[in-house]
C-alpha cells in the first residue's frame, strides 16, 4: 500500500497513575487496508482505541488522522471527521430499538430527510431485519455485537476501529462478520482496524498486523510473519505459561 | 405505523377540544377554574421538563429557578417600564434561557451527571432565592403587588380564572408540540441516546455537550415563560417563586408519568395533581397535611408496580387490544 496514510500515531503516551498503558507507540493505517493489532490481555489494545477515538487525552505524542492532528478533539469531532470504533464490553442504548440505535450514527451524515434511507440499508445490509425492532437491552451477546458494528457503519467512517468485534461469536457467525467487514471494505472503501484474540479472524482478515505488548510495539508485519515471531511467540507462551 | 400516527393525532387534538371545553362545564364555580389553570401549568413544566429529565436522563431539580426568573423579569418589566407581560413573559424565558447557558455550559463541560446534577441545580434553586431576597431594586422580602384590575389585557390581570386557564393551555399545546418536535428529530434521538450511554453516543457523532445544553436551554424558556404567566396570575411576585418543592414535584411527576414519554408527565399531572388537589379540598379543613401523606402513599405505589411510569400502563393497554 502506498500513499498518505490515513492514520498516523507518532510516540503515543498514555498513563493509569505510575502504569504505563501505552509507551511511545508509534505505527500507521494505510487506507483501504484491514490492520490487525493483537496482543495478550491487558496489553493496552483497548487503551489505543479510547486514545485515538477522543475518550482519553493522551499525556504525549501525537495522533494524525487524514494529515489532520486529531490529539485533544473530542470523539464526536472525530467522528465527524470519519472515523469510529466499537467497543469490547458492549455499550448498548438500553432504551432505544435496534432501528433507532443505527439511526443515531446514520445522523452523522445525514438530515430527517435521508436518515430513513441510511437505517433501512444498514439494517439491510447487517441482516438485522428481523429485530430491528426490538429493544437493545432484550438482545443476546452476537446480535448486541453486531448492532454496535451496524451504528458505527452507519457514520459512514473512512477508517472503522474494532475492539474485538468477534469475541463470543460461534463459527458461523464468525464468518458472516468477517464477510460483513470485507464487504465494507470493498464496497465502502472503509479502512479497518481490528483487535482481536481470535486468530482464524485476524488470520483471515489482515494483511498487516502489530503487536502490542505492556504498552509497547514489539512487532510488525504479515499475518505469517507474525506468527512465527519470536517475541510475539513469548510474549503471548511466556505469559501463559506463568499462569 | 402511519394510521397509527394519524389515529395519535387525532385523540391528541381531540383531548384539546375537550380540555378547551372543560371550563364550558364549570363555567360559574372559581375553584374548578383554579383547578384546571394548575393542572395546565403543572402540565407545562412537566412536558417541559420532560426535554431535559426524560429524553436527556438529567435528573434536574432547578425548575424553580427558571420559574422564579421568568416572573421577576415579567413584573420587573410591567413595574418599572410599564411593558406588557405578553412581552415579559417571552423576555422572561430570554433571562431563564440565558441563565441556564451559563449554568449548563460548565456542567456539562465536566460531564456532571446523575445525583451531581441533581445537587447542582437544585443549589440553583436556592441561591437564585437567597439573590433575589438581597437584591433591593427587583426583589426584597416583601412582595411586589402587580397592578390589579378586573380585566386588563394590557396588564395581562383578570378577576376570572377563565382567561389564565385559556392562556396556559394555548402554552401547554406548545409545550406539548415542542417535545414532540424534539423526540422525532434529531436533537430527541441524540438525548435518549446520551441518556443511555454518553461514551457511546459521542463516537457515533453525538456533541453530548452541544446537545444537553440545547434540550436544558428550551425546557428553561418554556419555564421561564410559565414564570412570567404564573407572576400575572398570582397578582404578585415573592422571592418563595424560587421554590424547591415545585422543582421536586416536577422532577416527580415527569418521572412518575414515564421518562422520555411525550404524554406521559401530562398524564401523571391530570391524575396526581387532580387528585392531591381534591384531597386538599376534601381533606383540608380536618387533616391539615393528610393530603400529602396519601399523596406520597400514592407516589410510591405507582414507582413500586410500574417503574417505568404511567404511561407504561398506557402501553401495555395498546399492546393487548393490538
Ligand atoms: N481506566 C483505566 N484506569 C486504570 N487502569 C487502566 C484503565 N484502563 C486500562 N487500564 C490498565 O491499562 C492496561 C491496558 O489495558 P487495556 O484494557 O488497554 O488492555 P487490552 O490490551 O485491551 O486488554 P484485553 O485484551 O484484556 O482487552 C491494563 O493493565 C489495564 O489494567
Ligand atoms: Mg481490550
Amino acid at each position: 500500500m502506498s500513499g498518505e496514510p490515513i492514520l498516523q500515531v507518532s510516540e503515543l503516551c498514555k498513563s493509569f497513575g505510575n502504569l504505563a498503558a501505552l509507551n511511545r507507540v508509534s505505527f500507521h493505517i494505510a487506507p483501504g487496508e484491514i490492520l490487525g493489532l493483537i496482543g495478550p490481555n491487558g496489553a493496552g489494545k483497548t487503551t489505543l482505541f479510547n486514545t485515538i477515538s477522543g475518550l482519553y487525552h493522551p499525556d504525549g505524542g501525537q495522533v494524525a488522522f487524514k494529515g489532520q492532528s486529531i490529539g485533544g478533539l473530542s470523539p464526536h469531532a472525530i467522528c465527524k471527521l470519519g472515523m469510529s470504533r466499537t467497543f469490547q464490553v458492549t455499550q448498548a442504548f438500553e432504551h432505544l430499538s435496534v432501528a433507532e440505535a443505527i439511526r443515531i450514527g446514520a445522523y452523522n451524515r445525514h438530515g430527517e430527510r435521508g436518515v430513513e434511507a441510511k437505517v433501512r440499508e444498514t439494517v439491510a445490509f447487517f441482516g438485522l431485519e428481523k429485530i430491528q425492532d426490538w429493544k437493545c437491552s432484550d438482545l443476546g451477546l452476537a446480535p448486541l455485537k453486531r448492532v454496535e458494528v451496524a451504528r458505527a457503519a452507519a457514520t459512514d467512517p473512512e477508517l472503522l476501529l474494532l475492539d474485538e468485534a468477534g469475541a463470543g461469536l460461534n463459527a458461523s457467525e464468525l464468518a458472516e462478520l468477517m464477510e460483513m467487514l470485507k464487504t465494507l471494505r470493498r464496497k465502502r472503501d472503509m479502512t479497518l482496524c481490528v483487535v482481536e484474540h481470535v486468530m482464524p479472524m485476524v488470520m483471515g482478515l489482515c494483511e498487516r498486523i502489530i503487536v502490542l505488548d505492556y504498552g509497547e510495539l514489539i512487532a510488525e508485519g504479515t499475518p505469517e510473519m507474525i506468527s512465527k515471531n519470536e517475541k510475539v511467540i513469548e510474549a503471548y507462551l511466556g505469559r501463559r505459561s506463568k499462569r | 405505523m402511519r394510521r397509527n400516527s394519524r389515529g395519535s393525532w387525532l385523540l391528541a387534538i381531540a383531548l384539546a377540544a375537550v380540555a378547551a371545553a372543560l371550563p364550558l362545564a364549570f363555567l360559574r364555580n372559581q375553584y374548578n377554574l383554579i383547578l384546571l389553570t394548575t393542572v395546565a401549568l403543572y402540565g407545562v413544566l412537566t412536558s417541559a421538563w420532560n426535554i431535559i429529565g426524560g429524553m436527556a436522563g438529567q435528573l434536574d431539580l432547578s425548575a424553580g429557578a427558571y420559574l422564579g426568573l421568568g416572573a421577576y423579569t415579567t413584573a420587573t418589566l410591567l413595574l418599572r417600564w410599564n411593558i406588557t407581560p405578553w412581552v415579559g413573559m417571552f423576555a422572561g424565558g430570554v433571562v431563564a434561557m440565558g441563565f441556564a447557558f451559563l449554568v449548563g455550559f460548565p456542567l456539562f463541560r465536566f460531564r456532571i451527571r446523575e445525583v451531581w446534577y441533581a445537587l447542582s441545580s437544585s443549589a440553583l434553586v436556592v441561591v437564585l432565592q437567597v439573590v433575589f431576597l438581597l437584591w433591593k431594586q427587583v426583589g426584597g422580602p416583601m412582595e411586589r403587588l402587580l397592578p390589579s384590575a378586573s380585566f386588563s389585557l394590557y396588564n395581562l390581570r383578570f378577576q376570572s380564572y377563565l382567561p389564565y386557564y385559556y392562556i396556559m393551555l394555548v402554552l401547554l399545546l406548545a409545550t406539548l408540540f415542542i417535545a414532540y418536535r424534539i423526540r422525532t428529530r434529531r436533537l430527541g434521538y441524540y438525548l435518549l441516546a446520551l441518556g443511555d450511554n454518553e461514551d457511546a453516543a459521542e463516537v457515533l457523532g453525538v456533541d453530548a455537550r452541544g446537545s444537553k445544553l440545547k434540550a436544558l436551554v428550551i425546557y428553561a424558556f418554556l419555564v421561564g415563560i410559565t414564570g412570567g404567566l404564573y407572576a400575572c396570575i398570582y397578582g404578585f411576585v415573592h422571592t418563595s417563586f424560587f421554590s424547591p418543592t415545585i422543582s421536586m414535584e416536577v422532577a416527580i411527576l415527569g418521572i412518575v408519568g414515564g421518562l422520555g414519554i411525550i404524554y406521559g408527565p401530562l398524564l401523571a399531572t391530570v391524575i396526581l395533581v387532580t387528585g392531591r388537589e381534591l384531597l386538599r379540598a376534601g381533606l383540608g379543613g380536618r387533616l391539615q397535611s393528610l393530603y400529602l401523606v396519601i399523596y406520597a402513599v400514592v407516589l410510591i405505589l405507582i414507582a413500586l408496580l410500574r417503574p417505568r411510569g404511567l404511561a407504561s400502563l398506557l402501553g401495555a393497554w395498546r399492546k393487548e387490544r393490538r
